[in-house]
């Protein structure tokens, strides 16, 4: 393949992407993808999201936070800026790698199942059935399911936050209750309205990526079997990308 | 696409979900109350505005501390009309305590980190101070003085090289001294060191011997002096008896004087005829100024009526 068609096939993909997330956002905004079949499918896709990975997820980001807080409080120390060491911990671990870990693990693990299933049944011919069948598959199939994962990636970052900054303090003070004031100074430097805003909204944008771009490009699968593993691919690196993009943005309206 | 892979979808889905987004949402709640209870926005707080030549290195949320400990949080930074920044500064109601009128208040900005505001009161008896307070902060900024130091101790270091180094005068002290233990170490000690050589020590020493001598003569004369200035018939004697005739011969002057001043008070009456005959004498000659004015007037009065007169005048042709 040619640099230029492959370019050309890469826009293509992209704008795909965006007129998909178009008509997604456009379902969402219409009362009859509310329906007790689409909140059925939905809590399916939270469950299997968030709920069954839950208590891995957790005790996997409470160790690795513990050894990222333990060098950082540490070498922090060992410099002389211990007074600095907490509030970096808050910027670097909570409000960054936890959210971005969190988004590439629900994207590795649900993401590259949806596009897998939207790409075989572009080839089985399911959504064709559907749509002769006058079924909107955004709004039965796809919205759930980007709603779903945004809620899924809201609650596992909101969880892993909140067992994170416990083990910060635990590392930091040990279980003595006198670092509490210091700790809560240290809260209100870092967690300001902005910043606050800034995580949700982060949040629910991995969220709504880390379903929708899969979903987008499963789209791009045809009738023929050998198609699926290309659109697979794609969807997968298009996700990496734009997950990696929002948090580039997330960082220079905060620092630049 | 309702089969979720191999995975069983248990009974209780709904109250599994919900117990997740109740908690998620709890989590989340309960944390922004947590952020705001950090914030101070719960508690009652004062302004404070604090006005520096520049807010370089102040950032928002910065602590205002108080002997090591942050009792007020930077909530504003803004250019004053007069080109000068205002730091507002809420400090909560139970830590105002420690801010009097007295306060000095100081930004600091160290090698490392960010700048630091501190307060230092003097006296925590005075009046503290009131809500919506403006002070003046004093700034220090190591940055701004290191490079100051760096050349002052630049110059220190060369003038301290310029000091030790071969040929500077630290050197040569030390050469001089060394030579001048060794003299204070030789046959003649702390006199060579002080002349310099050995050959002035010699003359010095030869200068005393001469010296000494010269002491035992002056002691003889000393003794023959003093028995011819005190002894019988000295000059001490002598010199008594001349003041005793000097005493006889002063007496003999003052009955001189005596003498004198009668002579002098018989003058003085001889003095006072003369002055008396003296004012006879101005009578007499006024009588006699009167008859020569008019023997001059009867001389004038025969030339004017005289017929061979003189004419005095001058005719010019």
């Amino acid at each position: 393949m040619s640099t230029p068609q492959a370019a050309a096939g890469w826009l293509r993909a992209w704008g795909r992407a965006a007129l998909f997330a178009a008509a997604a956002a456009a379902a969402a905004l219409s009362l009859s993808a509310y329906t007790a079949r689409t909140r059925t499918l939905a809590m399916r896709q939270i469950y299997f999201n968030a709920w069954h990975v839950l208590p891995g997820f957790t005790v996997f980001m409470t160790l690795l936070s513990w050894v990222v807080i333990q060098i950082t409080i540490s070498l922090a120390r060992d410099y002389g800026l211990a007074q600095f060491a907490l509030e970096l911990v808050f910027r670097a671990v909570v409000l960054e790698l936890i959210p971005l870990l969190t988004a590439f693990y629900v994207a590795l693990r649900s993401g590259a199942a949806i596009v897998t299933e939207v790409a075989m049944m572009r080839v089985s011919g399911g959504l064709d059935e559907l749509l002769s069948a006058h079924i909107d598959p955004y709004e039965r199939e796809f919205v759930p399911r980007i709603a779903a994962t945004a809620v899924s990636v809201f609650a596992l970052t909101i969880v892993s936050c909140t067992v994170v900054m416990f083990v910060a303090y635990l590392v930091t003070y040990g279980a003595n209750p006198s670092g509490f004031a210091e700790f809560s100074r240290t809260v209100a430097r870092v967690f300001g309205p902005w910043a606050l805003t800034g995580l949700v909204v982060k949040c629910l944008a991995f969220g709504a990526v880390v379903a929708g771009i899969p979903i987008a490009a499963g789209l791009d699968a045809t009738r023929d079997p050998e198609s699926a593993p290309d659109a697979v691919m794609g969807g997968m690196v298009r996700l990496f990308v734009t997950l990696a993009l929002i948090e580039l943005i997330s960082l220079a309206v905060k620092y630049v | 696409m309702e089969r979720e892979g191999f995975t069983p979808i248990p009974k209780n889905l709904q109250f599994r979900v919900g117990l997740l987004l109740g908690l998620t949402f709890m989590v989340a709640a309960g944390f922004i109350l947590y952020a705001l209870y950090a914030r101070g926005v719960f508690e009652a707080t004062q302004r404070l505005t604090l006005v520096s030549e520049n807010a370089e290195g102040v950032s928002l949320g910065m602590d205002l501390s108080f002997s090591g400990f942050p009792i007020g949080r930077v909530e504003r930074i803004s250019l004053a009309d007069d080109g000068r920044a205002r730091i507002e500064i809420e400090v909560p109601r139970k830590d105002a305590k420690w801010l009097r009128t007295s306060t000095i208040f100081t930004v600091e900005r160290g090698i490392v980190g960010g700048a630091r505001i501190r307060a230092f009161t003097g006296n925590l008896q005075d009046p503290p101070l009131p809500d919506g307070a403006e002070r003046p902060v004093l700034r220090g900024d190591t940055q701004e003085e290191i490079p100051r130091m760096v050349a002052t101790l630049r110059s220190t270091l060369e003038n301290i090289e310029q000091l030790t180094g071969p040929g500077g005068s630290i050197q040569a002290s030390l050469a001089n001294l060394r030579a001048a233990t060794e003299r204070v170490s030789g046959r003649h000690g702390a006199l060579g060191a002080v002349l310099g050589n050995d050959e002035d020590a010699k003359k010095v020493v030869a200068a005393i011997e001469r010296a000494n001598a010269l002491l035992a003569s002056m002691s003889g004369f000393v003794a023959k002096t003093d028995q011819r200035v005190l002894g019988p018939g000295g000059v001490v004697e002598g010199t008594q008896r001349a003041v005793e005739q000097a005493n006889a011969i002063l007496g003999e002057l003052r009955e001189s004087l005596k003498r004198v001043d009668k002579i002098l008070a018989d003058a003085q009456s001889v003095a006072g005829n003369a002055k008396a005959a003296t004012q006879d004498l101005g009578a007499l000659r006024a009588e006699v100024d009167a008859s020569l004015r008019k023997v001059n007037g009867l001389i004038e009065e025969i030339n004017r009526k005289w017929p061979f007169q003189r004419d005095s005048e001058i005719h010019l042709p």
